[in-house]
């Protein structure tokens, strides 16, 4: 007898879904609350298309490599599994480079990294609209990543006396445009050590697995078999209450068999600024200020998770400028960024080779990591040190730059970790507050800009079916700045400070407009969503008894246009409100000589 | 009601049906062209058994001998081990004893295992006698059936065997929480086990 269990009936709070990949629709529950999708005409989302082989693979990687050590060569990417994934040399070669650590750090042992590179040439998936509409849902920082891919690498160096290098040298490297650094960090730990053990039909049963998963829908908890056991995430949704997107399972598990992730992209900022403790909110600022920053490390490993620690300080906003977790001199852009002539650019780049202790000396601000294992740095680390003493390669730990902060320093957080410290509490714990903290001290900046934006908004009165749908009107900074008044942070943050000055520059950067072209797509969208609902509630066929053929004719043909890009767009509409209209335009058909019919009937060319 | 997971996995020469097997038991279909398996694949079922439902997750491992090496990554934690032969091929009944070998050696210490003798529906093409199976079955306590993917014979007989030796004496005679069972730690318990 077969079962489906019902929720209340599970030992965990993962309800999970048939592993039938055919009905991935089948209703899952947040562990957080549960969030009603909004639901798109057609009911899109209930059907998967038909997908080929490679397909699901796709939707989850690119492609894996393996890079190794030529004595003659060099790095070289020895196998690229599945075979017919495309990469251009020039890709090949920044993957080689990228996927072992420079020549300077020991790394003895296993490492495991990330780095971050710009695409080659304009490849177009297949997948590329069905991907679309599951990357909708994700939350922006989670979307797939248009115009670069991202490598996780799993590097193993060990002493080797049978090989003429002395030392066996090879990378497992996954290839995707998925940002999901925990997720695949975790992959790779179960995949990489068996690969390097028993080589390429490991890869093979491993594609094959990955073949076989649903795709990367937001909301859903996925089973994702692999390799023998079974992970269990679930990618968040923009829907989700922030902070709330974790996954908790409470029944223990057996790691043989089934692994729960609370997160798929979460990094341990606790620990990963641990080095730098006492500066953490002057680097939020830099960051959300798209300031040119460099993270000078001993290892791939430190400077990528330094790097995606600074970047997610800002969540939920998203980091739009470029960032490299970890950055070499052979990168295909290492002379864009470290040129001379032009002020440094709003990048964020990880770097672990000496060399550029001297190529980015100009740079403003410089984090500089020393090796963490050296406990009690942290301690020493109050001051910002001046840029100009950084010029040797055994540089102290610390936040090399000239920056003043505009917000006074929050001494209760820093009070509450060092606590935390001294009482040996767990790091998770540490984490939540420290994720906490960031996460707040962000929503008490952009609330007051959400809350103008919104009003920038033309009132729904104004929208009528006989006119376009009215603009948004345009973002005046004074008038902004004059909101902050009565309504700025300081309603939710306790932080004094220069508020002001910090939205004045912020406006200028790169993240304000890539956060404020995000927002007026989507009220754009809602306005084309209200004018469309404001159509379907006029009775058309009244309004056109009195108008001409062509008039109705011109009609239907705009009507339809606006369908079709109701569609194609995903409009935010009330269920029901696409086919209302749908009818409606039929019935305004129907009023036409036959041959009119015949002719609009017809579907339209594309 | 308890849920418990149970990993298990198909072992077995090429051919003998493993798939198929897993086929009949999941999804009550047979395919005779059915494609040979990369890797393994994996499917689940969940089952009713007594007061608890019994989650299979089921690793069917290909049979190829280019992916004998990574069977360990399929029968590690797994709670049961089902070894298919083909009952018209003597040699893939020798290939199962190295499965028990390897098993006895790196398998999971209170592994369940459970022999599954395939393709009984073709009896006329016989080359391994029920009674020899069965015989040798009883020398390892491993739970022993002959089965037809085809015909549907035993298919769910064999995972109810399972399921009936990974509940412990304690919960089968009242017990209603599974929780604190660890699968692979209480081989004592488990009415029937092997190695």
């Amino acid at each position: 007898m077969a079962l489906q269990p019902g929720p209340e009936e599970l030992g965990e709070q993962v309800v999970e879904e048939p592993e039938d990949m055919e009905d991935q629709d089948a209703s899952s529950i947040s562990p957080a609350e549960e969030i009603t999708l909004p639901v798109g005409q057609g009911g899109e989302d209930e059907s998967e298309p038909l997908l080929l082989p490679w397909d699901r693979f796709s939707a989850w990687l690119h492609c894996i490599c393996v890079v190794g050590f030529d004595l003659e060569l060099g790095q070289a990417v020895e196998v690229i599994y599945p075979h017919h994934s495309k990469l251009s040399e020039k890709e090949k070669t920044s993957i080689c480079y990228l996927s072992f650590p420079d020549s300077n750090s020991g790394c003895l042992g296993d490492t495991q990294f990330c780095f971050r590179f710009r695409q080659g040439s304009n490849r177009k998936s297949s997948l590329g609209c069905f991907l679309e509409t599951a990357d909708r849902d994700a939350p922006v920082s989670l979307k797939r990543d248009q115009g670069h891919y991202y490598g996780y690498v799993y590097f193993r160096q060990v002493r080797d006396k049978s090989l003429k290098r002395g030392y066996f040298q090879k990378s497992l490297v996954l290839i995707s445009r998925l940002p999901y650094v925990t997720f695949f960090h975790s992959l790779l730990k179960i995949l990489a050590p068996e690969y390097f053990d028993k080589l390429e039909p490991c890869l093979e049963a491993a594609c094959n697995d990955i073949d076989r998963w649903p795709t990367p829908h937001p909301g859903r908890v996925l089973s994702l078999p692999i390799m023998g056991v079974v992970i269990k995430v679930r990618i968040p949704t923009c829907y989700d209450k922030p902070g709330t997107s974790q996954l908790v399972q409470s029944t223990q598990t057996d790691s043989q068999v089934s692994i729960v992730l609370p997160t798929i992209h979460e990094v341990d900022l606790f620990r990963c600024f641990h080095p730098v403790f006492f500066h953490i909110q002057m680097l939020w600022e830099l960051v959300l200020l798209g300031e040119p920053l460099v993270v000078m490390a001993p290892s791939p490993a430190e400077s990528s998770d330094t790097v995606l620690a600074l970047i997610s300080c800002l969540s939920p906003l998203r980091y739009c400028s470029d960032f490299r977790p970890y950055f070499t001199i052979h990168d295909s852009e290492f002379k864009e960024y470290t040129t001379r002539t032009q002020a440094p650019p709003s990048v964020i780049l990880g770097v672990t080779n000496p060399f550029f202790a001297k190529t980015l000396q100009h740079w403003p601000h410089i984090v500089r990591i020393g090796d963490m294992k050296q406990e009690g740095e942290m301690a020493k680390q109050m001051k910002v040190r001046k840029l100009k003493n950084l010029k040797t390669l055994d540089c102290k730990t610390g936040v090399y730059s000239a920056f003043k902060p505009f917000l006074n320093k929050d001494e209760d957080i820093l009070k509450q970790l060092q606590k935390g410290v001294q009482q040996k509490r767990p790091s998770a714990a540490q984490n939540a507050i420290l994720r906490r903290y960031f996460l707040e001290l962000t929503q008490s900046f952009i609330i007051p800009l959400e809350r103008y934006v919104a009003s920038l908004m033309p009132l729904q009165k104004s929208i009528t079916p006989w006119k376009s749908p009215p603009q948004l009107r345009p973002f005046l900074q004074d008038e902004f700045m004059k909101t902050l008044e009565k309504a700025g942070p300081q309603l939710t943050s306790r932080l004094k400070g220069d508020w002001i000055g910090l939205y004045r520059q912020f406006l200028r950067c790169p993240n304000f407009d890539g956060w404020f072209r995000n927002r007026k797509r989507e009220m754009s969208q809602k306005l084309d969503a209200l004018h469309l609902e404001a159509l379907c509630e006029e009775d058309l066929q009244l309004r056109t008894l009195e108008h001409t053929e062509v008039e109705k004719v011109d009609l239907v043909l705009k009507l339809k246009d606006k369908l079709t890009q109701a569609e194609k767009n995903h409009l935010p509409v009330r269920p029901g409100t696409v086919s209302k209209l749908q009818a409606h335009i039929e019935a305004i058909i129907l009023g036409l000589p036959e041959d009119l019919q015949g002719i609009l009937h017809r579907p339209s060319t594309p | 009601m308890a849920l418990r997971e149970l990993k298990v996995c198909l072992l077995g020469e090429t051919g003998v049906g493993k798939s198929s097997i897993v086929w009949r038991f999941v999804e009550d279909s047979f395919d005779p062209n059915i494609n040979p398996t990369i890797g393994a694949s994996f499917m689940t079922k969940t089952v009713q058994y007594q007061s608890e439902l019994h989650k299979f997750l089921i690793w069917d491992t290909a049979g190829q001998e280019r992916f004998r090496a990574l069977a360990p990554m399929y029968y590690r934690g797994s709670a049961a081990a089902i070894i298919v032969y083909d009952i018209t091929k003597e040699e893939s009944f020798q290939t199962l004893k190295n499965w028990v070998k390897e098993l006895r050696q790196h398998g999971p210490p209170n592994i369940v295992v459970a022999i599954a003798g395939n393709k009984c529906d073709l009896s006329d093409a016989r080359e391994v006698s029920e009674k020899d199976a069965k015989d040798y079955a009883d020398s390892i306590h491993a739970i022993f059936v002959e089965t037809s993917a085809k015909n549907a014979t035993n298919i769910n007989e064999v995972f109810r065997e399972i399921s009936e030796c990974r509940i412990p004496v304690l919960e089968a005679s009242g017990a209603t929480s599974g929780r604190g069972f660890q699968l692979g730690r209480q081989a004592s318990e488990s009415r029937r086990t092997c190695c």
